[in-house]
């Protein structure tokens, strides 16, 4: 099966490193939203998308509501989350897992790390 | 009624009277002190006010400077993100072509190889045909180039990562931002209200950032791999079984 990719941030350029990155990757299939809601809309609208990265910090609505919406619809309740995010502090790690994002990248990240983090989940997936 | 015990008190009056008066002297060069003070105060006290009016309408000009500044270089960015993209796209194009010329080369070394084969009886021909191919081969020289390519679309790819510096400055320039607001808001307390403002109301005012702020005022750009550490302990623990001390050690 092929991966879609939902890729979720306010930053335009953040967007567009994300997918950068994961066209290095071999990936090249994916779709963009700018926050939480919209991400929400795009989800209910495709349900081709099969895996989500997300920024935390976003107008309307955040990454971490985003993630907590996902995992309280039924029927997307499943999808793979990466949080790549600014946000490196324990508590906050912390919330996000609790959340249920399934992996968790710190901003900047390297291409390794986020290969090494797809990888893992989909492994486990 | 008793006069002398009335004489008494009255004397007893008349003595704190005094004393009072001798205080009041001793007062009125203070009191005098004290209105020279505000007397140089006041100007100063209208000045310090026209500075905060002053500066309170400076700084939204100043929010907006920082707000022109994060939408330029998220221009600058994109445009660099643009500029990037034709490149890797005409890298591409030219690796395409290179790669069709590498495996022409083959044809021809195989091509070649083939005619030494059948010329192995004519000594001039066979050496001919080696001499050909020693100055015809460019296989070797299209592999290095197709290597230098390959070398310049990793280098464009790490200029592309950089540029995560947008991102996390312009949350570091929202913080900064939030902060000048709430600076605006106590300065205008202040003009609004300048003689009845409680200040030790002024001083608990904190800027707090809101939960749903959409920057992160921690966000920083570095190198610094002890965040991701953090996070893959957290998320490999399952977040709950990290220790402190295990933590500790990240940071230390």
């Amino acid at each position: 099966m092929e991966l879609k990719f939902l890729i979720v941030d306010d930053s335009v350029t953040m967007r567009r490193i994300v997918f950068n990155s994961l066209r290095n990757l071999g990936f090249s299939n994916y779709v963009e939203a700018a926050d939480g809601k919209e991400a929400l809309v795009k989800l209910a609208a495709d349900d081709s998308i099969n895996f989500v990265i997300t920024d935390w910090n976003m107008p309307v609505l955040s990454g971490l509501e985003l993630t907590r919406a996902i995992r309280s619809d039924q029927k997307l309740s499943s999808l793979p989350i990466l949080m790549v995010t600014t946000r490196g502090v324990k508590e906050d790690i912390i919330e996000a897992l609790q959340a249920k994002v399934n992996n968790y990248v710190v901003k900047p990240f390297t291409p390794q790390v986020l290969r090494e983090k797809i990888e893992q989940i989909l492994s486990t997936n | 009624m008793n006069r002398p015990a009335n004489m008494t008190e009255l004397f007893e009056k008349l003595n704190d009277l005094k004393s009072v008066f001798r205080y009041g002297q001793k007062l009125i060069p203070i009191i005098q002190s004290l209105i020279d003070f505000m007397q140089e105060t006041v100007p100063l006290l209208e000045n310090i006010n026209s500075s905060i009016a002053d500066s309170t309408t400076k700084i939204p000009k100043a929010s907006n400077q920082i707000a022109d500044v994060t939408e330029a270089t998220e221009l600058a960015t994109t445009e660099i993100l643009d500029i990037v993209d034709l490149i890797n796209s005409d890298i591409d194009s030219i690796e395409k072509d290179l790669k069709g010329l590498t495996e022409r080369e083959k044809q021809k070394s195989k091509i070649i190889q083939k005619l030494t084969e059948a010329v192995k009886d004519n000594p001039e021909a066979k050496s001919l045909l080696i001499n050909y191919e020693e100055l015809n081969n460019e296989y070797e020289e299209l592999n290095s180039v197709l290597s230098v390519l390959q070398k310049i679309k990793n280098d464009a790819y790490n200029i592309t990562l950089s540029l995560q510096v947008q991102d996390i400055t312009s949350q570091q320039l929202s913080a900064v931002n939030h902060l000048i607001s709430g600076v605006q808001n106590k300065l205008s307390l202040l003009l609004v209200d300048f003689q009845e403002t409680n200040n030790d109301e002024l001083k608990t005012m904190k800027i707090a950032v809101p939960d749903d702020a959409s920057f992160n005022p921690e966000a920083r750009y570095g190198k610094d791999v002890s965040q991701q550490q953090l996070a893959d302990s957290l998320v490999n623990n399952n977040g709950f079984r990290t220790t402190q001390d295990e933590i500790d050690k990240l940071f230390s």
